[in-house]
């Protein structure tokens, strides 16, 4: 059956498309601009928060980073429970290395694996410690290689001196190698106990020995201009901050191009243009959709912050001492910095979600959305990879060019601030290219989604949406 | 004064929409809108809405450009369904009632009484998605109404009722038009249109071809219409041959013909006698707004009619 005179066609070749397609273009609604955008924006955030598709991937990020959180620390606790332990034989062949024959070389061995620390503390916590030293007679070479063979013994290390030379380890063990983490701790071991026995057969004292091992003096003199006493905590901020810049972007940039593209699906639309202004549905879409995307990431930082400053008093219970080095960086890290994150978040999100709107208004089906949008996701990602890379070195020359680009400003000039490179000017300037930017193209847009918004024709070409752009 | 539509033309790409179309909605007025599908009727009911504007000549309401008067005073109902599907009925037509400016506690007022009366207060918590078609109508009807708008304009409000809700509708629209509003409609059931407007226009490829009082066009196009009933010859084959005669339906209860102006409707009764035929009826009667549809929009005006919008330009 005929569908009846969808009255907007557009025709590619013509010239007078654009002046037929004028929405409202001003006069009474413009009155009731804030009342209209107040409603919009409260129907945009209830109707998105209350969705279910919203409330179970709210739910599903809080629990994967409050898992996240905790991960270190369960990590830690069980690699200090577990009950595997590594046994280890040893079998001396060579006679005393180094002055150490024994008992003395056994507690040298479990010293040297174990760590002092573990050992300091191994007895009063009763975890066991991950290696288990025992020295054994060469007479039971044979029973204990059995005994690697079928598992009972982790690793049997033999050692034998060759009239004359360095000494010489023989490692066995049931493990393949390419999974065994220990092979490298033997080996390191092994090195250790030859360079001590060899200065010892070369007539060093125990001074000279030591100091050879002393570690050369290494002083850093850092003439960059700004001090780096927040580097690391910054780079964590900046880093932490493009990934929720990036995923607030897309997740809510495509929630307004649905939005628009529904409203034009749903012909909802064609009663909306009659009470508000495609400039007031489109800001109160962003706005309200952008309120909602700014609570969920809200909750998620909270909650995340929240479980991770649970670690410590958590590890303190735990292990009975406190380790939450990062963290405390990071808690004590300048709010400014935090602020900036906040600041350059909410830009970020309003200058592509004006892109979004006006490219959502131009489908015609909802479907097809995810590849209209698809320039803007291009250029957000040249903004992450950029920031990506420029953490090691927020002074280059094209690392400041291109923090003054409004579509990559909020990554990488936070990059930089996180880095400690750039002067609080270089940020106001940043700040204002982005306010002239977000004007220029939500005029932009709502000149584009006045047009679109109603049109179910094909879509526009590139030449034709700058030519509506210039109307007026 | 009312609505004056005057002179309008709109042209899309190659395709023109609307040729020089003039009518005149008296204020108060139920007014029909009438067209084949194609015929320009949503552009225009866009245009006087200013949604669009035409590219030559004027709308005004009371002597006003439309442009000018506030969106508040227009109800418009979409002929397809313009709502949120996942939005509760109540929530939603609260939202469209205070976006067209009413206030939380009237629209609030409102939407219970109308609710009721349309008996839909039952589904007020359900989503739009969830309503049978008729009473989705119901609610898209109601998201034009509840702020009490001076003018309705309303593209196929009973298309797709049934005729228990169509007529739950058709009280509403009688009750607006009690309290004075002027109502615009399109539709393609040309009895709703004899019996509830005064006033229509013919609308055919754009262009005004009939318009004025629903009386006075049916009294212009003339009693040319006959109907005869033969009891002992029901298919009166012979009427084919009478020269001025054209049948245009055969039915079990009567035969209608079209008699050109000038034949003298006796000379059909005398040849019936002459011929023996026991004449249980015969009637001349004025057309239905169909048969005057059909005369001046012709065949295109079919549902099989080749679809204007689709092919922009092919056709002038």
């Amino acid at each position: 059956m005929a569908r009846k005179s969808s009255p907007v066609i557009i025709d590619e070749t013509s010239e007078q498309v654009q002046h037929s397609v004028l929405i409202n273009p001003g006069s009474t609604a413009n009155q009731h601009t804030l009342r209209n955008i107040g409603l919009i924006i409260g129907r945009e955030y209830k109707n998105r928060v209350r969705q279910r598709s919203f409330i179970i991937s709210t739910i599903i990020m809080l629990v994967v980073v409050a898992l996240g959180a905790f991960v270190p620390t369960v990590i830690q606790y069980f690699s200090s429970t577990s009950s595997t332990q590594t046994k280890i034989a040893v079998v001396n062949n060579a006679g005393a290395i180094a002055g150490l024959d024994g008992d003395a070389l056994t507690r040298y061995i479990g010293t040297t694996l174990n760590g002092t620390s573990a050992q300091a503390s191994g007895q009063s916590t009763s975890g066991k410690l991950p290696f288990a030293i025992t020295t054994q007679t060469a007479s039971a070479l044979n029973t204990l290689q059995n005994q690697v063979k079928n598992g009972s013994l982790d690793i049997l290390l033999v050692l034998n001196r060759p009239t004359g030379q360095n000494l010489h380890f023989t490692y066995y063990t049931h493990t393949d190698s390419t999974n065994d983490t220990n092979q490298a701790k033997i080996q390191a071991l092994a090195q250790q106990l030859s360079f001590l026995d060899t200065a010892q057969r070369l007539g060093l004292t125990p001074a000279q020995t030591s100091s050879l091992y002393a570690p050369p003096g290494f002083t850093v003199v850092n003439s960059g201009q700004k001090g780096s006493s927040l580097s690391i905590a910054g780079y964590v901020i900046a880093i932490a901050g493009n990934i929720l810049i990036y995923i607030a972007v897309v997740l809510y940039g495509m929630g307004v191009a649905m939005g628009v593209a529904e409203e034009k699906g749903s012909r909802i639309m064609e009663i909306l243009v009659n009470a508000a202004t495609p400039f007031q549905l489109m800001a109160g879409k962003i706005i309200g959709i952008g309120a909602a995307g700014l609570t969920q990431m809200a909750c998620i930082v909270a909650v995340g912050i929240g479980a991770l400053l649970l670690q410590a008093p958590l590890q303190s219970v735990l292990f009975g001492s406190s380790s939450a080095g990062l963290l405390q960086s990071i808690t004590g890290v300048s709010i400014t910095l935090l602020l900036l994150l906040l600041l350059y978040f909410i830009l970020g999100f309003l200058l592509y979600a004006t892109l979004y709107a006006a490219l959502g208004a131009l489908v015609k089906r909802q479907d097809e959305v995810q590849n209209a949008v698809a320039p803007l996701t291009f250029l957000l990602v040249i903004g992450y990879v950029v920031s990506y890379f420029g953490v090691y070195a927020p002074d280059a020359l094209w690392m400041k060019v291109i923090s003054f680009i409004p579509f990559w400003t909020p990554m990488v000039m936070l990059t930089r601030v996180g880095a400690g490179g750039s002067s609080w000017w270089e940020v106001l300037i940043s700040i204002l290219i982005m306010l002239v930017a977000i004007v220029i193209c939500t005029a932009f847009a709502a000149r584009i989604y006045r047009f679109a918004v109603l049109m179910y024709g094909q879509r526009p070409g590139l030449r034709q949406l700058v030519r509506i752009a210039r109307m007026h | 004064m009312g609505l004056l539509v005057e002179h309008i033309n709109k042209t899309f790409g190659q395709f023109q929409a609307i040729k020089d179309l003039s009518m005149e909605v008296s204020e108060g007025a139920l007014f029909g809108f009438l067209g084949a599908n194609g015929a320009g009727k949503t552009t225009t009911m866009r245009m006087i809405l200013d949604i669009i504007r035409p590219d030559t000549g004027q709308i005004q309401w009371n002597g006003q450009e439309v442009r000018n008067v506030s969106r508040h005073s227009w109800g418009y109902l979409p002929e397809e369904r313009g709502l949120y599907p996942k939005m509760a009925v109540e929530e939603q037509l609260l939202f469209l009632a205070r976006l067209h400016g009413l206030s939380k506690q009237d629209a609030k007022k409102e939407l219970d009484e109308w609710l009721e009366r349309f008996q839909i207060n039952a589904n007020r918590k359900k989503k739009v998605e969830e309503l049978s078609k008729g009473n989705q109508q119901k609610v898209q009807f109601l998201a034009t109404i509840l702020h009490n708008p001076d003018i309705l304009i309303m593209d196929e409000p009973f298309s797709g009722l049934d005729p228990v809700n169509a007529t739950v509708l058709k009280e509403a629209f009688l009750e607006m038009h009690r309290r004075g509003k002027t109502i615009i409609f399109s539709t393609h059931q040309l009895e709703q249109v004899e019996e509830m407007c005064e006033d229509v226009v013919i609308i055919n490829k754009g262009q005004s071809v009939v318009q004025g009082n629903v009386r006075e066009i049916k009294r212009q196009h003339g009693r040319n219409i006959a109907r005869l009933k033969l009891d002992n010859d029901p298919q009166v084959a012979w009427l084919d041959t009478l020269p001025g005669i054209q049948v245009t339906k055969r039915r079990q209860d009567y035969i209608e013909m079209q008699i050109q102006s000038d034949l003298n409707p006796n000379l059909i009764v005398e040849a019936a006698l002459s011929r023996g035929g026991a004449v249980s009826r015969f009637e001349l009667v004025e057309p239905s707004l169909t048969d005057i549809f059909i005369e001046h929009v012709g065949t295109s005006g079919l549902p099989d009619a080749a679809d204007l919008v689709s092919a922009p330009g092919g056709r002038e």
